[in-house]
């Protein structure tokens, strides 16, 4: 009897470590080696591993806690794909040495940041995160910078650099990566549309596809003004100068908006896509009823001005030096798109969709726009040469 | 003592109690400047020392390893010669163990966080040099504490040690997967890891060792024996079959395998059943000390199985996919840790203390702090647990809208303010309850004991029990 309950001891001591060792084949090296035949089957041949300075950068968000309230994990869900892009694939972590996939959202998810912002945000939001997302909670990491936003020591270069990988093999792979790993992947077709979900998902954010939304004038001025306080006035200040608590770090420097005209298609395009090498990003979140809204606003910081008729030799002046100097990058009709246009990474102003002040036209060509290929050009052109094409440029508007 | 072979170590018992609420102090501070963050972002300055993520790594693992563990230890100092009418190993071991916790593992841990030495992996927060340090330690409590019940032999063990042994053992064996595995796997494959681990921390070292305590407390406070020992040992045995199976749910719709989600899914939707027939037999045992019992170690207790019962059966809901998908990430998951870290285990560890307490006879106890300590946490955290849940419904709702993402941060602004202030009740309650257990005469827990409910004489529960009582 005493042997038979020792026996029966024993054998619920094993059961109950049996019961152990089960999970963890169950849900931890059985699901591992289905992910790794995954990773196997829809991996590029060599993803790009991280450097000595982002796996450092890695280390600093691992010790921050930022995987504590931002995840790097989109779900195979439609709010999550809309939100944030495509859901994460097995193989786009497997230099993840530990994981940083996270269980709580309290900013958003960042699997797909590399694309979302320019390196010039990045550095901003950290060293001030409230000066540019007026709502946000993130705590601000001025010890990573020598006491200004474009002043980043190794450490912030480091963090930077990290975030900058976020979602790179993906984009990296490009469609022909998407292809392989669409075929090669053993999921359901449910998983499939997820993780391969056809997205506008350039240059900005994921959510909805298409063009820009025709926008109207009539409009709610206080929902806008709201909205605008909101969303905008962080970098573009409350009057719409450029002079916001965020614009101090970025480069170019956040369009005064009170010195340009804009047409509304040019707005709407602005607002839905952001604006490609700035910091502008698309804001697709929001309804084209609430974009109609803010771009009533932004059009009423520009004070219309009696316009100065000049004679028509400065007319003509003008438009000999456009065709000598500016046609080439911002093209013969002012659309921005010259034959040297393609090669930059913030494309050249388009003056028929937007119209610059006097002042500010003269100011660009004067002192070039920093952080933009935009060079200065007093010392090319005399006085009168200046004068006559900022007169010039500003006649394309909504030709 | 009448028989010398079931000694109690109270200096032992007092000494890990009275660091578990010195500890708790300190983790809920780091809880506190960690939820102030966030109500008020720059509010505390912007030192690295005090930055959001480090102050929220060592207010869980404080919690955890600290205030809990602490407790826990308390108990079995306390619990262990009882059951088994043994003396533990060594009072040397034990002033060993008491060390290493506090000094090679909470102390130094919290620092290294805060001077930015860490791993990001959750209820795994301290750097590895400490894990090693938790796993000699744990080796040396399991050295400690479990011997006595192998020399005792194994027959007709009460389910208190059952747990105690379950939660040592276990632990050891699950504490080195979550903290070593995903720093040598990487990515996905690691996460399924991780996520093993956060249950397995509250599964299998938090819950079986509160259930030691409540299901000691319960029948030790009404001398009454438990209802069924048939049930609480269904329930041991099917929560230590399905508390491991539960991890992947912190992972659903994630790229791990649909199969393995949907399997820790069912085993979520039956572990709250389990939970159902393990309180329903905490609750029948409970039957006759009335909806507020007089005895506070078995209030604390009481209170702290009622939670648990909610936080089981919330936790089943929050792992379905229709639920997971909207909730998944949102307060609502914070405000259940906290009903299962707060409500749950640091009740029954607060009843368990007093417990012990009262029957160290030379310790004070002051019995009004202790009923002010009671209340205090009762409003503190029903109301944390209540704003959180809001939040993190208000919070799901916006995100499946199409509605820019900081809208759902300034929508949770107002909820995560509330929650800061919570900090005021349940700052008192610990402070009370530390009060209660240092203030007041010595030898005052005697008499509450002879003055509570007492439904039965105590021989007639277990002779082992017995022995203690006729101390």
């Amino acid at each position: 009897m005493r042997r038979a309950l020792r026996m029966s001891y024993l054998a619920a001591a094993v059961g109950g470590l049996g019961f152990f060792a089960m999970s963890v084949l169950l849900l931890g090296v059985w699901p591992g080696r289905a992910l790794e035949h995954q990773i196997h089957a829809t991996s590029p041949e060599h993803p790009l591993a991280l450097s000595a300075s982002e796996q450092r950068g890695r280390a600093i968000y691992a010790r921050e806690g930022c995987a504590y309230c931002h995840t790097q994990q989109i779900r195979y869900l439609s709010s999550d794909v809309s939100r944030f892009g495509a859901a994460t694939l097995a193989w786009e972590t497997i230099f993840d040495y530990p994981h940083l996939w996270g269980t709580r959202r309290i900013g958003p998810d960042l699997s797909r940041e590399a694309s979302i912002r320019p390196e010039d945000w990045q550095f901003s939001h950290l060293y001030a995160p409230r000066a540019l997302v007026a709502d946000s909670v993130m705590p601000a990491f001025p010890w990573l910078f020598d006491g200004a936003p474009d002043r980043p020591r190794q450490e912030g270069r480091d963090l930077v650099a990290y975030l900058e990988t976020l979602g790179r093999d993906r984009a990296l792979a490009g469609p022909e990566g998407e292809a392989h790993a669409r075929t090669a992947c053993n999921c359901s077709d449910d998983e499939r549309r997820f993780a391969f979900a056809a997205l506008n998902a350039s240059p900005a954010m994921a959510r909805r596809t298409g063009e820009h939304p025709r926008l109207d004038a009539s409009q709610d001025l206080s929902h806008g003004k709201e909205l605008y306080a909101q969303y905008c006035a962080a970098c573009h200040g409350l009057r719409g100068e450029g002079d916001g608590p965020g614009s101090a770090g970025l480069h170019p420097r956040p369009a005064n908006l009170a010195e340009h005209e804009y047409t509304l298609d040019r707005l709407s395009a602005s607002l839905w896509n952001g604006v490609a090498g700035t910091a502008m990003p698309g804001w697709r979140d929001l309804a084209p009823r609430d974009l109609s809204a803010i771009a009533q606003v932004v059009r009423g910081f520009h004070a219309v001005q009696p316009e100065p008729s000049l004679p028509s030799d400065v007319l003509e002046l003008g438009a000999r030096v456009y065709a000598d100097r500016c046609a080439q990058c911002h093209g013969e009709k002012g659309g921005g798109d010259g034959s040297a246009a393609g090669q930059f990474s913030i494309a050249p102003a388009d003056l028929r969709s937007g119209r610059p002040s006097m002042a500010a036209s003269l100011r660009a060509l004067r002192n070039g726009v920093d952080g933009t290929p935009m060079a200065p050009w007093n010392r090319e052109l005399s006085e009168a040469e200046l004068s006559a094409v900022a007169y010039f440029v500003r006649g394309f508007f909504q030709q | 003592m009448s028989d010398s072979r079931g000694q109690v170590e109270t200096r032992l018992v007092y000494a890990h109690g009275l660091a578990s609420i010195i500890v708790l102090f300190v983790s809920l501070l780091f809880g506190f400047f960690a939820s102030l963050e966030m109500a008020a972002p720059d509010s505390l300055g912007a030192s690295p020392w005090l930055t959001w993520g480090r102050l929220r790594y060592d207010h869980t693992q404080g919690i955890m390893l600290g205030w809990l563990a602490n407790a826990f230890f308390a108990f079995l100092y306390h619990a262990v010669p009882l059951l088994t009418g043994r003396r533990v190993t060594s009072v040397r071991l034990g002033q060993w163990i008491f060390g290493l916790w506090n000094f090679a593992i909470v102390l130094p841990g919290w620092i290294l966080v805060l001077a930015g030495f860490s791993q990001p992996l959750e209820w795994a927060e301290f750097p590895l040099v400490i894990d090693a340090f938790v796993v000699l330690a744990l080796l040396l409590a399991a050295i400690q504490f479990l011997p006595p019940f192998f020399s005792r032999g194994l027959e007709d063990l009460y389910v208190s040690s059952w747990y105690i042994i379950g939660g040592l053992v276990f632990t050891l064996l699950a504490y080195p997967m979550g903290n070593f595995v995903p720093e040598l796997v990487p990515g996905a494959r690691g996460a399924a890891f991780s996520g093993l681990w956060i249950h397995d921390a509250v599964g299998l070292f938090v819950t079986p060792l509160a259930l030691a305590m409540i299901y000691f407390v319960i029948p030790a406070a009404t001398r009454r024996p438990i209802f069924s020992h048939f049930l609480s040992m269904l329930g041991f045995w099917l929560l230590f079959f399905l508390y491991p199976l539960n991890g992947t749910h912190h992972y659903v719709f994630s790229v791990i395998p649909m199969s393995a989600q949907i399997g820790a899914i069912t085993a979520s939707t039956l572990l709250g059943v389990d939970v159902i027939l393990v309180v329903a037999n905490l609750l029948l045992s409970l039957r006759g000390a009335g909806w507020l019992p007089r005895d506070l170690g078995l209030r604390f207790v009481a209170t702290g199985t009622v939670f648990y019962l909610i936080v089981s059966i919330q936790g089943s809901v929050q792992a379905q996919m229709a639920v997971n998908q909207s909730v998944h990430f949102s307060d609502w998951v914070v405000g259940h840790s906290h009903l299962a870290m707060l409500g749950f285990a640091s009740f029954a560890a607060a009843g368990g203390l007093i417990h012990v307490w009262q029957r160290i006879p030379w310790a004070r106890y002051n019995a009004e702090a202790l009923e002010w300590s009671y209340w205090l946490l009762l409003a503190g955290v029903i109301l944390m647990v209540t704003d959180l849940t809001v939040a993190g419904l208000v919070e799901a709702r916006m995100w499946q809208s199409s509605a820019p993402w900081i809208e759902s941060v300034r929508a949770a602004g107002p909820y995560w303010m509330f929650r800061a202030l919570t900090f005021v009740p349940i700052a008192g309650g610990f402070v009370a309850l530390l009060a209660g257990l240092t203030t007041g005469d010595p030898g005052a827990g005697l008499a509450a004991i002879r003055d509570s409910v007492g439904l039965k004489p105590v021989s007639e529960i277990a002779p082992r029990l017995a022995i203690a009582e006729s101390e």
